[in-house]
């Protein structure tokens, strides 16, 4: 697997410049800088993810690239939500290095960990992996929206997905953040929820942002322990730690 | 200018060498600031319990211990970092000022998310006491707050307080000549302190708080680079953003994240060393009884049984009252002053058919006020338990139907006690769409709390069923109006609807006893002069024929199109002057015998969608600027008459048949 991180590089910042409607050659020198390789783009064109058109000017992601990339877009920005909101802290380096290294299948794993999230700490869409489109039906989640308990029950909140920086700052106020117990009163007419003994009364798009842990007794992420003991169904943290165990073949 | 005033400045002008101290009095919304304020410089302002009681910022200067003191009241704050208008008052206020002391009112019963607003005032460096408002309720939910620790790990004053209960506040006074600078250690790590004080060696030499202001910038606060621009010009301010958009562009990651989380764990931190809470703690009957008001199906009952309450109490009651001060005290006096003055013209200017006793003070005194102070004594009541904002809940769906999603509910829903305060209310509104129809729609068919005792006490004349037709007539016409504001205002912009629900408490008596006293004052101050100018001046109509002349020219509207007996003309020019002063006289017509079963509706209607209050048109110029508030007062008035008619004949065409 010689220059696969290198390629995947390359896969990313097209997948941007497609997104931006960009697909000049000059672009994506530009955006590789110093480390720009023509090697790369030759192997990616003999593997048929790329294509280039007009004199080689310009440069597009084939189908195969697309899904490819795609991919790699889902990984690091499922793990940037990891991270970043679960563990708390850094977490570019982190998802720089986890998005060469994940199979699909994991990527699935944590982002039905994480109750299918729609966007990166950076506010960029996540694509839709193949968990999101069936998780209505089958998902049993250990993270899920606050929207999904039933009125009277409390959890703890894993992580709050925000709009803007405004209405993290609202909710901050409020103590609605990762680590607080809330409790949801009421659904209909409106949503209130307690947090920190106060009541809240709010909108059921932002509730929907609140995600929490769902089993909260026996389930604490930061102990290596907790991470080892399987859960019940095989599901959440266990499963998908010995899924990385065994794609490292040990 | 209040009595308490008076004495304040008698009080300072005799040591008026001291430098006054400026304190300043600061907290989230509904933590008991006013009721601090109050407490503190003897004045009154209308507290209640719930959200946006205050929406000004109010300054009296009054002496504390020995020293003069400039005390300054502001509206709900939520931290430094501004979410809207009206707290961008207040912090401006802060930072404009430089006030000597700062007061924060925590409810000890959200303590820690007080600790957020703490945090940031800290930061400042001004210094600070605390008082730790409603320590008795905590306590009660087994609940315990080390105070004492507090103020340790603070360095700052802490003061337990009951403010309704004016207990605390000697020694709130005595902190405040104690008040110090606290202690502070939270960083933020090395990169974002570093960024910190490259921003703060940028900013202008002679700026407050440069740390703080720093710190906001990093944060990238909507409002503060504006605001800076416009004090230290154009170019000086755009280096400074542009070098903190860089910044921001080369943190990888989300620096609001990290500066909250850094602030929560200092919270967390202080509230694991200050908070012991009990394991088993009594159920709260308030707690239950807050659930069931917001409830979808015991809700409404309650809201029913609340209003039928008021209803009864107002014609029960203040009906009661009314006769007997007509009879005791009214009768004699007119009977006494007819046979005292012989001359006709003077006989009836003041207790003919518009004498300035009978129609002015009478009607003021023996009718309006009645009604009014047993009102206000129930409004009171259930402002002070909590009740109020609960209605938010249960309101919620049919308001998002007529494009009323986030912050514009709690405004509306304001509009039952005073529209003109919710109309201002409105200020913290973004999108113009929900802006202009909160302000439509409470201007339109809202009655504010004044207008709803008196229709029930027209209503009440009539029966009970009269008073749900009128209401719903009204409630209809609203929902009506939303609606086609909301098809026809485009707009992109949708507001979140985020409302903190107040802690639902026994009120004390004493509290609302004043503040139904204050009211009833306001009242009678406002309105008495008023009530007796516009009775004269409808004598002096009368006398030179003018009154008949307006009369004929609306006699085709008036009589033809509403269906109600010309003399409705007199209500409705009493309705420019004063609302209750048109109540009044439509009690007396009632009375008389002068309008029937739909035309008292179809009145109450009317006068109720008729001219809001001048007031509330100068809020409404204040708020949508001076065209639009007229416009839409005049089109309120053109569509209250439109729709009073298309009512009044409905009315007669369905329930017509039985009543008439």
């Amino acid at each position: 697997m010689n220059k696969k991180r290198e390629k995947e590089e390359y896969l990313e910042i097209l997948w941007r410049m497609k997104s931006e409607e960009k697909d000049s050659m000059d672009v994506l020198n530009n955006a590789m800088g110093e480390n720009f390789d023509s090697d790369i783009i030759d192997e990616l064109l003999s593997e048929n993810l790329v294509e280039l058109t007009e004199n080689n000017s310009k440069i597009i992601l084939t189908r195969e690239g697309e899904d490819y990339a795609r991919r790699i877009i889902r990984s690091h920005r499922i793990a940037e939500r990891l991270i970043y909101d679960v563990l708390g802290g850094e977490f570019e380096s982190g998802a720089c290095e986890f998005e060469h290294t994940v199979t699909p299948e994991l990527v699935d794993s944590i982002c039905i960990l994480l109750g299918h999230p729609r966007e990166c700490p950076h506010g960029m869409p996540i694509p839709e992996g193949e968990c999101c489109m069936r998780s209505a039906k089958t998902a049993q989640n250990s993270v899920i929206p606050l929207t999904e308990l039933e009125v009277g029950q409390s959890a703890r909140i894993a992580y709050v997905s925000c709009k803007n920086d405004l209405q993290l700052h609202k909710l901050d106020g409020l103590q609605i953040r990762p680590g607080v117990f809330v409790k949801l009163h009421q659904v209909y007419p409106s949503y209130v929820i307690e947090c920190e003994v106060a009541n809240i009364a709010l909108d059921k798009e932002i509730v929907s942002n609140i995600y929490v842990w769902k089993a909260l007794q026996d389930f604490k992420p930061i102990k290596k322990d907790a991470l080892e003991t399987p859960i019940e169904n095989g599901r959440g943290w266990g499963r998908c730690f010995r899924f990385m165990r065994k794609r490292r073949g040990g | 200018m209040r009595t308490g005033e008076k004495e304040c400045k008698k009080r300072i002008n005799s040591i008026n060498q001291k430098p006054v101290k400026k304190v300043i009095i600061v907290g989230l919304p509904n933590t008991g600031k006013s009721q601090v304020f109050n407490n503190l410089t003897g004045e009154y302002t209308i507290v209640a319990n719930y959200p946006l009681t205050t929406l000004e910022i109010k300054r009296t200067h009054c002496r504390l211990g020995n020293q003069t003191c400039e005390v300054i009241d502001t509206p709900g704050l939520h931290c430094l970092y501004i979410h809207s208008e009206e707290e961008l008052i207040v912090r401006d206020l802060i930072f404009s000022e430089k006030p000597d002391v700062i007061i924060q009112c925590i409810d000890a019963n959200q303590l820690k998310q007080s600790l957020i607003l703490t945090a940031d005032l800290l930061e400042l460096g001004i210094p600070m006491v605390i008082s730790l408002n409603a320590i008795d309720e905590t306590t009660r939910r087994g609940i315990l707050i080390d105070s004492s620790e507090l103020s340790r790990l603070f360095g700052v004053p802490v003061v337990e307080l009951m403010a309704v209960h004016r207990r605390g506040i000697d020694e709130l006074e005595y902190a405040i000549s104690r008040a110090r600078n606290g202690k502070w250690g939270v960083r933020y790590g090395d990169i974002i302190e570093k960024w910190i004080s490259d921003i703060e060696s940028k900013l202008p030499e002679d700026i407050n708080y440069k740390r703080k202001v720093s710190v906001l910038m990093l944060l990238h606060d909507p409002f503060l680079a504006d605001n800076l621009k416009k004090v230290y010009g154009e170019e000086k301010i755009k280096q400074l953003t542009e070098k903190v958009n860089r910044i921001r562009l080369e943190f990888r990651g989300n620096l609001a994240r990290v500066i909250n989380n850094k602030r929560n764990k200092w919270v967390d931190d202080v509230t694991e060393k200050v908070i012991r809470k009990q394991k088993i703690a009594h159920g709260e009957f308030s707690e239950v009884f807050a659930r069931l008001c917001r409830h979808p199906l015991f809700g409404i009952p309650i809201l029913a049984f609340f209003i039928l309450a008021t209803y009864l109490l107002v014609v029960h009651v203040a009906g009661f009252l009314e006769g007997q001060l007509r009879v005791v005290v009214a009768d004699p006096i007119i009977s006494y002053i007819s046979n005292l003055i012989v001359s006709t013209f003077w006989n009836d200017f003041l207790v003919g058919h518009y004498g300035i006793l009978t129609m002015g003070l009478f009607n003021a005194l023996f009718t309006v006020l009645t009604i009014l102070s047993v009102f206000f004594l129930m409004f009171g009541f259930l402002e002070d338990i909590g009740y109020i904002t609960n209605l938010c809940v249960l309101t919620k769906r049919i308001f998002e139907k007529i494009g009323l999603t986030g912050k514009a509910i709690m405004p509306l829903v304001l509009g039952f006690g005073c529209k003109t305060m919710a109309t201002l209310a409105t200020r913290g509104l973004k999108s113009h769409k929900e802006k202009f129809i909160a302000v439509y729609l409470i201007a339109f068919a809202i009655p504010c709390s004044a207008q709803l005792a008196i229709s029930m006490g027209i209503l009440g004349r009539i029966g009970f069923a009269a008073f749900m037709i009128a209401y719903g007539a009204l409630v209809l016409v609203e929902i009506g109006a939303g609606f086609i504001l909301n098809k026809f205002i485009k707009e992109q912009e949708r507001s979140y609807f985020i409302q903190e629900l107040p802690t639902i408490r026994l009120p004390s008596a004493k509290s609302i006893l004043i503040k139904t006293y204050y009211r009833l004052y306001w009242f009678l101050k406002e309105a008495l002069p008023v009530f007796i100018i516009a009775s004269a001046a409808l004598f002096l109509f009368d006398k030179t024929g003018i009154l008949n002349l307006t009369k004929k020219l609306l006699s085709p509207v008036v009589v033809g199109w509403l269906n109600l007996p010309i003399d409705i003309v007199d209500a409705l020019i009493l309705c420019l002057a004063r609302h209750e002063a048109a109540a009044a006289l439509l009690i007396n017509m009632v009375d008389a015998g002068a309008l029937n079963y739909v035309q008292c509706i179809v009145a109450v209607v009317i006068t109720t969608m008729f001219v809001p209050c001048f007031a509330n048109i100068v809020a409404m110029c204040k708020e949508m600027g001076a065209k639009t508030g007229l416009a839409m007062a005049v089109t309120i008035n053109l569509s209250s008459f439109v729709l009073a008619g298309i009512l009044s004949w409905i009315l007669i065409f369905t329930i017509g048949r039985w009543v008439l």
